[in-house]
């Protein structure tokens, strides 16, 4: 297939690009759903094509089709020759690339056992004894249970003379439980909400989460949340789990700092930033326990590559140190207009798409202690655990999120189950609140595989490094 | 550009899965989509795209197990590889108990929304468009936003003898206008060809409201009356599609209207319809089964009268499908697809008038569900909203979050607009919706632009 990308960026240079790159992409999917022990959906698909990006004069042009003989390539090469000429309709700055050194390699994530070779009988008897046991607890009204396998290959060649072959093979599975009583629906999710966790491991990543072992305490959960007390609202000491953590770092400190966002290409769809460029090493994001880092080099992250889709290598960039902000993600394009280099965060949701800059794994570093510590240490407070939803404005200042179970702190234990809780804040105001993060030991390296950006709407998946975190003087129980 | 392939090609293709052996039933879902979309932002052409793709899904059933494999390799190779895999599935699952067969072989009543034009549209067109959009921008202002032409066909084939095929185009413009004193403002248009949309249009609306809403000052949150511009009403009118209308989260006692058939749950004069096949809409005459659509009342003058429902559910409750299938596997259930609120009497500008004091919302943003059967959501305002005293904007407002009960929303509507336009709050989903005046809105906290 890199003969396939490499034919593409030629025809499109012969065809008047001044640069020009050729990205094979063949994904391969599998899913499987249980709910009470009756099948819900299997399938599997896959899907392979071709995307030609080119710049001409300076205008970015894209093309992508899935049909790879040589008479299409050259077609669709022409196409996205044709669309760089249209965009000169209108003026603008020539697109600079900063520069990046040519590279020919190979690339794969980590993985043991190939879950696309593990019977599916096995699959499906894991998810049905999970069910089972959730419905066994009087008063459950629904036991799911889901897994989900995903299988990148992409083959890129551009006209700098970089030629990559990279894989990605990610796992992730997880349960939930329903309790439905008068008026209320009470759900409990275990590893994570929004069919659990996934990583980019094999077979093994999911036999490590201990669905089955799990499934009778969320089931359990999920039923007591109905007669649970409603979260007060109130301004409060609030402590979140790890997993909670991971979104807010997402959505108030992950899109915030993405350079397309920040420089207004974005604004018409989710918004723009309230970060600006001057703000490097001065804005005061959090306190000095946040330190943020993107990290594309971690092994098992959904944002984990050898290089992104324009060729850029993997990178450590450090976003906030010490509560301070350093550092954007970036494209080459975006990277130039600040006078950088790019951190290599390109990546586009697969052939048929431009790419994008995209979170790679935005991770809060680990401080000392662990979620118990934390919890052990607040006089009184609510601890929030597991996310249901989120919102935030379209320049990532208000946000609210909803969690599935929360409980009072009082003198170091967890004491009364509330249901239904929330919390709202403003982005620098709450991580300037954040007086602990705990420690390695309860750090988890989550997978967000559903995160939307741009026009068409592309979806990527991307990792999350979070550890629990206590933040002071929270509004919770936000009601309607 | 590319082009349908047409009926007969994909009759031809779809067979080769239909005949895979050892099969009790088979269903083939076809999909073929090309286009291009123009983007832009700070009033030049950044990010531009065309693509082509086709999808073919096949489900198959041996025993009541189902299995489900897609392909966007549209051969007959390909077909028949799909079918063999889900075949291959549909083998080692439990039988699904309330599997209700294929769909039956029906008639289709065809529906015209395919517009050659749109669907050869060239870039240069798209880039033309933008620019005359863009010219509309005042001095100091700058546009961002997209330029979209899609054709697409979709086709259901089944061992039942059913097959129908459809072919569709659209056309869109959103844009938001930026620029002053931190002034936003916001436009868009959706309609099946390129000679209904008028950049012109959409850039001067999207200009205006931009100069408007300059300099936003801040406002205390908490309830308001609220007039709600269509863009807004068709997010709260989508959400309920969502957590409402589906016949599964109703049979399950998951929907805020769980088991309020026939009950009131908005104000009288609120009725609320799913239409694929009317006009001012963008929908298939069928659904992901291969069942016929057909228009269903779902509020009617203000009472719950009932939900949307696929083969699977319509057995599961005891009813007829209503033809509003998603494509397999769909553990979400039907969803309905094509919303129409009914329209009232009244301008935007009478409700203006109407109001001491209140608010007028553009549109909401970024929002979520936070309660699905109380069905209360959160989001923010945004791209211009503005204070109402006296019958009149007094000045444009920095941006709230609401949250906010749909349900009660709509049982405390006051007015409904004359005028409806078309939205689109979620992707294959499209509502048409006219502005709602609100006796009281809640607006939970706010944001500092």
């Amino acid at each position: 297939m890199l003969d396939v990308a490499r034919q593409a960026m030629e025809a499109a240079t012969a065809a008047g690009a001044d640069y020009a790159d050729g990205r094979v992409v063949i994904d391969d999917e599998e899913s499987i759903t249980v709910r009470n022990q009756e099948m819900e959906g299997i399938d599997r698909s896959t899907s392979q094509g071709l995307g030609i990006r080119v710049l001409v004069n300076g205008y970015w042009g894209f093309a992508a089709t899935a049909r790879l003989e040589p008479g299409e390539i050259e077609r669709t090469a022409r196409l996205a020759v044709e669309i760089a000429r249209a965009a000169a309709r209108l003026p603008m700055d020539p697109v600079v690339l900063s520069p990046v050194e040519p590279v020919t390699g190979t690339w794969h994530s980590p993985m043991q056992v190939d879950p696309f070779n593990v019977p599916l009988e096995e699959k499906v008897a894991m998810l049905m004894e999970a069910t089972r046991r959730m419905q066994t607890i009087d008063g459950l009204s629904f036991g799911e249970g889901g897994i989900d396998l995903f299988r990148r290959r992409t083959f890129l060649a551009t006209s700098e003379g970089t030629q990559l072959e990279q894989t990605t093979v990610q796992s992730g599975a997880g349960i939930e439980a329903t309790a439905l009583g008068e008026g209320e629906m009470q759900r409990r999710s275990f590893p994570n909400s929004f069919r659990g966790h996934v990583s980019a491991a094999g077979w093994e990543h999911i036999l490590r989460l201990r669905l089955i072992e799990e499934s009778e305490r969320i089931a359990t959960e999920a039923v007591e949340l109905l007669s649970a007390e409603e979260c007060p609202s109130e301004v409060t000491t609030l402590v979140l789990d790890s997993g909670q953590v991971e979104l807010q770092i997402h959505e108030s400190i992950g899109h915030p700092v993405e350079l397309d966002r920040v420089l207004g290409m974005e604004e018409a769809y989710a918004g723009s930033s309230f970060v600006r460029p001057q703000d490097r090493g001065k804005l005061r994001y959090g306190s000095p326990l946040v330190s943020i880092t993107a990290d594309a080099s971690l092994p098992g992250g959904l944002g984990s590559f050898g290089w992104d889709d324009e060729g850029v290598p993997a990178q450590q960039v450090p976003i906030i140190v010490d509560g301070v902000f350093q550092n954007f993600i970036s494209s080459r394009e975006t990277a130039s207009v600040i006078g950088q280099t790019s951190s290599g965060a390109m990546r586009a949701d697969g052939w048929a798409n431009y790419p994008l800059i995209r979170m790679t794994n935005i991770s809060i570093e680990p401080r000392e202690g662990s979620l118990a510590d934390i919890i052990g240490d607040t006089k009184d407070g609510v601890f929030l655990s597991t996310n249901t939803s989120w919102s935030i404005d379209d320049h990532r200042v208000n946000f609210q999120f909803g969690c599935e179970i929360a409980w009072r702190i009082r003198d170091g234990r967890l004491t009364t189950m509330y249901r239904n809780p929330n919390y709202t804040g403003i982005t620098t105001e709450f991580w300037g609140s954040c007086d602990a993060v705990g420690g390695r030991e309860d750090w988890t390296l989550w997978g967000t595989p559903n995160c939307g950006k741009g026009q068409p709407d592309q979806v990527a998946r991307v990792g999350h490094g979070a550890s629990p975190a206590r933040f002071r003087n929270v509004q919770v129980g936000v009601r309607g | 550009m590319p082009g349908p392939i047409g009926p007969d090609e994909v009759r031809r293709v779809a067979d080769a899965a239909l005949n895979v052996g050892g099969a009790d039933g088979v269903e083939v879902l076809f999909m073929h989509e090309w286009g291009g979309l123009t983007r832009f932002a700070s009033s030049s052409i950044h990010q531009s795209t065309h693509r082509e793709d086709t999808g073919v899904s096949v489900r198959v059933i041996k025993e009541n197990r189902i299995g489900v494999a897609s392909t966007n390799d549209f051969t007959i190779e390909g077909a028949r590889r799909a079918a063999d895999h889900a075949l291959e599935m549909a083998n080692v699952v439990a039988p699904d108990a309330l599997f209700p067969g294929l769909a039956p072989q029906a008639e289709v009543p065809g529906v015209d929304l395919y517009d050659e034009a749109t669907a050869s549209a060239t870039p240069a067109f798209r880039a033309d468009g933008v620019a005359d959009l863009v010219a509309q921008c005042p001095e100091g202002f700058t546009a961002a936003g997209a330029f979209e032409t899609i054709a697409s066909e979709v086709a259901v084939a089944n061992t039942e003898g059913q097959f129908c095929w459809s072919p569709s185009t659209m056309a869109s413009i959103n844009t938001v206008v930026s620029g002053g004193e931190g002034g936003h403002g916001f436009a868009e248009v959706f309609e099946s060809a390129t000679s209904d949309v008028d950049p012109v249009a959409i850039g001067n609306r999207a200009a205006s409201k931009a100069v408007d809403s300059q300099s936003p000052r801040d406002i205390e949150a908490g309830r308001y009356p609220v007039v709600l511009e269509p863009a807004a009403v068709s997010t709260l009118v989508g959400f309920l599609a969502w957590i409402g209308f589906g016949g599964r989260s109703l049979a399950e006692g998951r929907s805020c209207f769980s088991g309020k058939e026939g009950q009131r749950v908005a104000a009288g004069d609120v009725s609320i319809y799913d239409d694929a096949r009317a006009r001012g809409t963008l929908g298939l005459p069928f659904d992901f089964e291969g069942v016929p659509r057909s228009r269903v009342d779902l509020i009617k003058s203000g009472t719950f009268l009932g939900g949307v429902y696929d083969l699977r559910t319509a057995k599961q409750a005891g009813v007829g499908t209503t033809g509003h299938a998603l494509p397999p596997p769909n553990p979400e259930g039907p969803f309905p697809l094509n919303l129409f609120m009914e329209p009232g009497e009244t301008s935007v500008e009478e409700m203006i008038a109407g109001t001491e004091r209140g608010l007028l919302v553009t549109r909401f943003h970024y929002t979520n569900v936070v309660h699905p059967i109380e069905s209360t959501i959160t989001g923010m305002t945004r791209d211009g909203t503005f204070l109402i005293e006296n019958g009149e904007i007094a000045h444009p407002v920095k941006n709230l979050r609401f949250t906010q009960s749909i349900v009660e929303a709509l049982t405390g509507t006051e007015m409904i607009g004359r005028d409806t336009e078309l939205a689109s709050e979620f992707f294959f989903s499209a509502s048409r919706v006219p502005a709602l005046k609100v006796a009281s809105f809640n607006f939970s906290g706010r944001s500092d632009h």
